[in-house]
C-alpha cells in the first residue's frame, strides 16, 4: 500500500473557490479512481488560499489484474471438424494467444469463439500520471482567468505542483505558454512567516511538514481553531462574539495560519445604528462583532479579526485594524449625519437616477406605480382613511433611502436606514416601520411584515415587479429567475395568508395589468395573455406552498385548485384565504376521518356526473330534475335529501361554513349510497336518454354541493 | 515617510525592476488604468513594463473636504507589467519593504476583488491587498481591454498613495498627510477640493457639459477616421470625464445613462482596435529581442 499526495500551489484563490474545488474533488477523485479499478482506503482533501491538496492513503501499488472476455468469430467458422480454421488462428493471433486458449460458448445468436484474457494491472504511478492533470484542469468555477502568455485557465495562477507517491516524485507538468510548472517535492510555507521552501520527504508527512511551515492545510481544523479562538477572544473583553456561519467559512479560507486578534473602537460610535456597525465589520472588514451577551443586540466597542500574521505581532496588527475601523465608522457617522440633514422625502427626485429595469424606467417611476397599486389594495380591503394615508406615505418613501449615502455604501441596509431616516424626518411611526417591513421577507425563513402598511406596501412593490417583468416577457425558467419572481409571488401569498388579508388577487392583477398596458404600450406581453401567465404562475406558487409549507396532500390541493379547472383557479385567486381554509379543512377531515363517511359516495357521484351536462352552479333539484321520471324510491329519496341540503349548503356557502356543509354531505351520503348500491338502486346510464339525464343531474347536483368546498373527483382516497 | 518620499521610493523600486518610469498623463481621467500607458499598452503581444503616478478625478466622490477619506481628486501609483511575471506577488511584497513596511510584522492578505470598467470594455481578476485590514493595493490580471482579449496577460498593480501614506504617517485624514517636511496635503489641496466639489455638484453648467460631450465624441470619431490613435483616445478620455461630471451633477436619467456608457464603450473599443492595428502594421516594434528591456533581474527578498 502506498500514499499519494497532490498539492496544487497557487496565488491566493478566491475564498469561495477553495470550498467549491474541494467539494468537486471529494466526489470526482474517487469516481475517476474507481473507473480505473483503484480504491484507496482514505481520500482526504485539503485547501488554503494558496493550495488545493488531496492525500490518498492505502492505495494499492498496482491496479488489480482483470479478466477480460473477447468475442471472436462464430464457432462454425472457427472450427471445421474440430480443427481450427484460418479465422480461429487469425483471431488468436490478434489477441496474442494460442489457438488452444480459445473457448466455444453459446450466446443467443449461436455459438461463438471466446478468449478470456488477463489484463495485468498497471502500476498506480502510471495511472495517476494520466489522471492527475484532469483533476486539476477539470475543476469548475465562476471566474477563471488566463495569466502570463499561456492559455491555461484557473481561478488564479498555478505556481507549483507537489506530486509524491510515498517518497517518490510523480512527474506531472502543466505548460502555460513559456511557463512550465513541473511537479516536485517542494511546497511553499506561509507567505511571510515561513518564506523558505518546504521540502516534503514523504507523502504521508504532508500535514506535519506544512504545519511546521505555519500552514494549517485542513479547513476543518482551521475552522475549529478559529471558532475556539473567537470565543476566547470575546470572553477576554467580557462579551459574546456574533459569528455568522458564512463569514466564518470565508475567513477560514482567507488565512493559512489563523490568530484571533481583538481590537477596540471609540464608545461614541455606538451611537450609530447597530446594523450599520455590524455591516461595516462583517461585510467590509470580515470582523466578528462582539455583543454584550448572547441574544442581545447591544454591541460592545470591540471587534475580532482573524489575522494571517504572526501571533507575536498581534498588538501591532490590532492597532492597524483599529485605525481602519475608526475610519470606516467615521465614514458611517458622516453618512448618517449628512443623510439626516434633509428629510427622507427630499431624496425622491434622485431616484430618477437609479434604474429599476432598463425598459421599466427608474426607481422613481416604480415608486409612483407602487403608490398607485398600494392605493388599489387599500381600497379593495376597504381600509380606514387613516390607514390609507399612512400606506400612501410609506409607499411614496419606501425606496427613498436607496439614494442616501449610507445605503449607497451598504446596499444591504436598504429599508433599515429608510426606517431610521423616516423617524428622524418626523414621519409617523407606522410609516417608518412600513418602510423597513415592505422588504420582508428578505429570504426563506425571514419574518413577515407585522403592520398593515408594511404588508400593503410590500404587496404593491412585488405585484409591480411581477407584472412589469412578466410584461417584458422575462418569465422565470428553470433555475433562471434573476428578478426573484418566484420569491416575490411566494411573499405575496404568504403575507396575505399570515395577515388574513381578504385580498382579491385576481381583480388586483387585472387592474395592474391594464394600468401597465397603458403605461408601457410597447411591452411584448399584455392584456389577457399577460394576465393568464400571471394567473398560472401564482397558481403554481400556491400549489407549491400548500404542499411544501403547509403539508397539504397533493390530491387535496388538486381538489381545491383543480387540475385543468379554470373555474377553480379563478376562485382561488379571488379569495386566497378561503382557498387556504378549504385546503386545510380538507386535510383536517382526512386526519380526523370525517372524510371517510363521504369520500366514496361523493367522489363516485362527482366522477360519474362528469358524463352529464349539468354545469357546476345549480344546487336546487327543482329546476333540473323531474320526479316524474323516477322509477325507484331511491331516486325520490335522493331528490328529497338534496332539497333538504339546499338551504344548508347556501348558508355554508355564504358563511364559508364548511363544517355545516360536511355535516350535510354526511347526512346525504347513505341516501346516495342506496341510490348506487341499495336494494332499490338504479342504473345511472339508463338506455332512455331522459331518465339517464335525470339521474346524472341528481349526481351533478350532489357534485355541485360538494364543490362549494372542493372538487371531490380529484380526491384519491379517504 | 513623506508623501513625496513614498512616490520616490516606489519610483526607485519599480525602476530597479525594469519598469520605465513615466510622468502623469495630462488628460483628466477616473483611474490610472485609463492612461494610454496602461489601457492601450495592455493590448497586443509587445512586452511592456511601466510605473507612474496618476492623478484621478472622480467628481461624484467629492465631499467638500469634509470627509477624511473621500475626495474627488487623488493620486494612484500604477504599475503595469506584460506578460505577468511568475513571482509578481513576491516582487510586490518587496515593494512594501521599500516603503519600510515589513510584511512579517503585519497581517497581509490577498482578498478576491475582480475589476470591471464597462465604459471602456475592460475587465480583469485579482485582489485587493489588505494590510492589517486596510486596503492598500489593487491587483488585476487584465483579461480584456476595449473589448479585446489581452494576450499575453498584463498584471496591473495600483497603490492608493494617500491611504498608504496615512498608514505610514499614522494620520487619520487626507488633509493631515505630510507632503514634505513643510507642507500637508491639506495645505496644498483642501481649497481645491472644496472648490471642485462645488463645481462638480453645483456650479458646472449641464448644458455646456452636454454639448462638450457631443463635441468630444465628434472629435474622437473624426480623428479615428484620420487614424490618429492617441489624439482620438484623448477625446475618448474627455468624453468619459465629461460624463462623470454630468453624472455627479445628477442630470443623467436612467435610460440616458446606459446609452452614454454604451457610446463611450463603443469609442474605446474602436480606438483599441485602431491601436492594435497600427502596432501590427508597425511590426510590433517592442517585440524585437535586442530591445528587451522588460526582463530585469528580480532581487531576492
Amino acid at each position: 500500500m502506498v500514499t499519494f499526495l497532490l498539492e496544487v500551489g497557487t496565488e491566493e484563490l478566491p475564498a469561495s473557490f477553495v470550498d467549491e474545488a474541494l467539494t468537486q474533488w471529494r466526489s470526482r477523485i474517487p469516481a475517476r479512481l474507481a473507473d480505473q479499478f483503484i480504491t484507496p482506503e482514505a481520500i482526504d482533501v485539503y485547501g488554503t488560499p494558496r493550495r488545493l491538496a488531496v492525500v490518498l492513503r492505502g492505495l494499492p501499488a498496482q491496479q488489480p489484474d482483470r479478466q477480460e472476455e473477447v468475442k471472436g468469430p462464430a464457432a462454425q467458422a472457427a472450427f471445421k471438424d474440430g480443427k481450427p480454421t484460418k479465422a480461429a488462428e487469425g483471431f488468436a493471433r490478434s489477441r496474442g494467444v494460442e489457438v488452444t486458449a480459445l473457448e466455444i460458448r453459446a450466446t443467443d445468436k449461436g455459438e461463438f469463439v471466446f478468449v478470456t484474457q488477463t489484463i495485468p494491472g498497471r502500476p498506480v504511478a502510471e495511472v495517476l500520471t494520466e489522471l492527475v492533470p484532469q483533476w486539476i484542469l477539470g475543476l469548475e468555477g465562476k471566474r477563471f482567468m488566463r495569466w502570463g502568455d499561456g492559455d491555461l485557465r484557473f481561478p488564479r495562477p498555478i505556481r507549483w505542483l507537489v506530486a509524491l507517491l510515498d517518497d517518490q516524485v510523480l512527474p506531472i507538468t502543466l505548460v502555460n505558454g513559456s511557463e512550465q510548472c513541473s511537479s516536485d517535492r517542494v511546497s511553499q510555507g506561509h507567505r511571510v512567516l515561513h518564506p523558505d521552501p518546504v521540502v516534503i520527504p514523504h507523502a504521508a508527512e504532508y500535514l506535519d511538514c506544512l504545519r511546521a511551515a505555519a500552514v494549517e492545510v485542513d479547513p476543518d481544523q482551521r475552522q475549529a481553531l478559529i471558532t475556539a479562538q473567537i470565543e476566547k477572544a470575546a470572553q477576554s473583553v467580557g462579551g459574546v462574539a456574533l459569528v455568522s456561519p458564512r463569514l466564518l467559512q470565508e475567513v477560514r479560507d482567507l488565512v493559512e495560519f489563523p490568530t484571533a486578534v481583538v481590537g477596540k473602537f471609540d464608545q461614541e460610535f455606538l451611537e450609530l445604528p447597530a446594523e450599520v456597525i455590524i455591516t461595516e465589520m462583517e461585510s467590509h472588514q470580515r470582523y466578528f462583532p462582539v455583543l454584550k451577551q448572547a441574544d442581545s443586540s447591544e454591541l460592545l466597542p470591540y471587534f475580532i479579526t482573524i489575522s494571517n500574521g504572526d501571533p507575536a505581532k498581534s498588538e501591532l496588527i490590532a492597532a492597524g485594524n483599529e485605525r481602519v475601523i475608526r475610519a470606516r465608522l467615521s465614514d458611517g457617522k458622516y453618512f448618517f449625519d449628512v443623510d439626516r440633514k434633509q428629510p427622507l422625502e427630499a431624496y425622491l427626485p434622485r431616484l430618477e437616477t437609479v434604474t429599476f429595469q432598463a425598459d421599466l424606467g427608474s426607481m422613481r417611476a416604480k415608486v409612483d406605480r407602487i403608490v398607485a397599486i398600494a392605493q388599489q389594495i387599500a381600497k379593495q380591503l376597504k381600509l380606514k382613511p387613516a390607514d390609507q394615508k399612512q400606506i400612501a406615505r410609506a409607499a411614496l418613501l419606501c425606496k427613498a433611502d436607496l439614494v442616501t449615502q449610507m445605503v449607497g455604501e451598504f446596499p444591504e441596509l436598504q429599508g433599515v436606514m429608510g426606517e431610521k431616516y423616516a423617524r428622524s424626518s418626523g414621519e409617523p411611526e407606522a410609516v417608518a416601520i412600513a418602510i423597513f417591513e415592505h422588504y420582508l421577507p428578505r429570504g426563506a425563513g425571514d419574518t413577515l411584515p407585522q403592520t398593515l402598511p408594511g404588508q400593503v406596501v410590500g404587496l404593491a412593490d412585488r405585484i409591480d415587479t411581477l407584472v412589469g417583468i412578466f410584461g417584458l416577457g422575462m418569465l422565470p425558467s428553470g433555475s433562471s429567475d434573476p428578478f426573484a419572481l418566484r420569491r416575490a409571488a411566494n411573499a405575496i401569498i404568504n403575507i396575505t395568508w399570515a395577515a388574513d388579508l381578504p385580498l382579491n388577487l385576481d381583480q388586483l392583477l387585472q387592474q395592474v395589468v391594464s394600468d401597465f398596458a397603458a403605461a408601457y404600450p410597447q411591452s411584448p406581453l399584455q392584456g389577457e395573455s399577460l394576465l393568464q401567465q400571471l394567473r398560472e404562475f401564482f397558481l403554481q406558487r400556491i400549489r407549491t406552498l400548500l404542499q411544501e409549507d403547509r403539508g397539504i396532500d397533493y390530491d387535496l390541493v388538486n381538489a381545491v385548485l383543480g387540475e385543468q379547472d379554470a373555474e377553480a383557479g379563478d376562485r382561488a385567486l379571488r379569495d386566497l384565504l378561503d382557498l387556504r381554509d378549504r385546503a386545510e379543512f380538507l386535510q383536517t377531515i382526512r386526519r380526523d376521518h370525517r372524510l371517510d363517511a363521504i369520500y366514496e359516495t361523493v367522489n363516485r357521484a362527482s366522477r360519474l356526473a362528469a358524463q352529464g351536462d349539468l354545469d357546476t352552479t345549480p344546487l336546487d333539484p327543482k329546476s333540473v330534475v323531474q320526479p316524474r321520471l323516477f322509477q325507484q324510491p331511491s331516486e325520490q329519496a335522493f331528490y328529497e335529501a338534496l332539497l333538504k341540503l339546499v338551504p344548508q349548503t347556501r348558508a355554508a356557502q355564504a358563511n364559508r361554513d364548511y363544517e355545516t356543509l360536511v355535516t350535510g354531505l354526511t347526512q346525504i351520503a347513505p341516501v346516495v349510497s342506496q341510490f348506487f348500491d341499495g336494494p332499490e338502486s338504479v342504473l345511472v346510464m339508463d338506455d332512455n336518454p331522459e331518465i339517464r339525464r335525470n339521474r346524472l343531474n341528481l349526481l351533478g347536483l350532489l357534485r355541485n354541493h360538494a364543490r362549494v368546498l372542493a372538487d371531490f373527483g380529484a380526491i384519491v382516497k379517504s | 515617510m513623506n508623501f513625496q518620499s513614498v512616490i520616490a521610493a516606489l519610483h526607485q523600486f519599480w525602476s530597479d525592476q525594469g519598469c520605465v518610469i513615466v510622468q502623469p498623463y495630462d488628460t483628466e481621467k477616473g483611474a490610472g488604468t485609463k492612461s494610454p500607458h496602461t489601457f492601450l499598452r495592455a493590448l497586443g503581444p509587445e512586452p511592456w513594463s511601466v510605473a507612474y503616478v496618476e492623478p484621478c478625478r472622480r467628481p461624484a466622490d467629492g465631499r467638500y473636504g469634509e470627509n477624511p477619506n473621500r475626495v474627488q481628486h487623488y493620486y494612484q501609483y500604477q504599475v503595469l507589467i506584460k506578460p505577468s511575471p511568475e513571482n509578481i506577488l513576491d516582487i510586490y511584497l518587496n515593494s512594501l519593504k521599500a516603503l519600510g513596511i515589513k510584511p512579517e510584522d503585519h497581517d497581509i492578505r490577498f482578498v478576491e476583488d475582480n475589476w470591471e470598467d464597462a465604459a471602456v470594455g475592460a475587465w480583469g481578476v485579482g485582489w485587493e491587498v489588505w494590510l492589517d485590514g486596510m486596503e492598500v493595493t489593487q491587483f488585476t490580471y487584465f483579461q480584456q481591454c476595449g473589448g479585446l482579449d489581452c494576450r499575453p496577460v498584463s498584471i496591473e498593480i495600483t497603490y492608493g498613495l494617500e491611504r498608504l501614506t496615512m498608514y505610514l504617517q499614522n494620520v487619520n485624514s487626507f488633509w493631515e498627510i505630510r507632503w514634505n517636511d513643510q507642507l500637508t496635503y491639506g495645505d496644498m489641496f483642501l481649497q481645491s477640493e472644496i472648490e471642485n466639489s462645488t463645481y462638480n455638484f453645483e456650479a458646472s453648467d449641464p448644458e455646456i457639459l452636454f454639448s462638450l460631450f457631443k463635441l468630444y465624441e465628434q472629435e474622437a470619431e473624426r480623428l479615428m477616421k484620420a487614424k490618429l490613435v492617441i489624439p482620438s483616445y484623448e477625446q475618448v478620455l474627455k468624453c468619459s470625464h465629461t460624463f462623470n461630471l454630468l453624472d455627479a451633477r445628477g442630470v443623467i436619467s436612467v435610460t440616458e445613462r446606459t446609452r452614454y456608457i454604451a457610446r463611450i464603450r463603443n469609442l474605446a473599443r474602436q480606438v483599441a482596435q485602431l491601436y492594435l492595428k497600427q502596432r501590427e502594421e508597425m511590426g510590433f516594434p517592442l517585440l524585437k529581442s535586442d530591445r528587451d528591456t522588460t526582463k530585469a533581474p528580480v532581487e531576492a527578498a
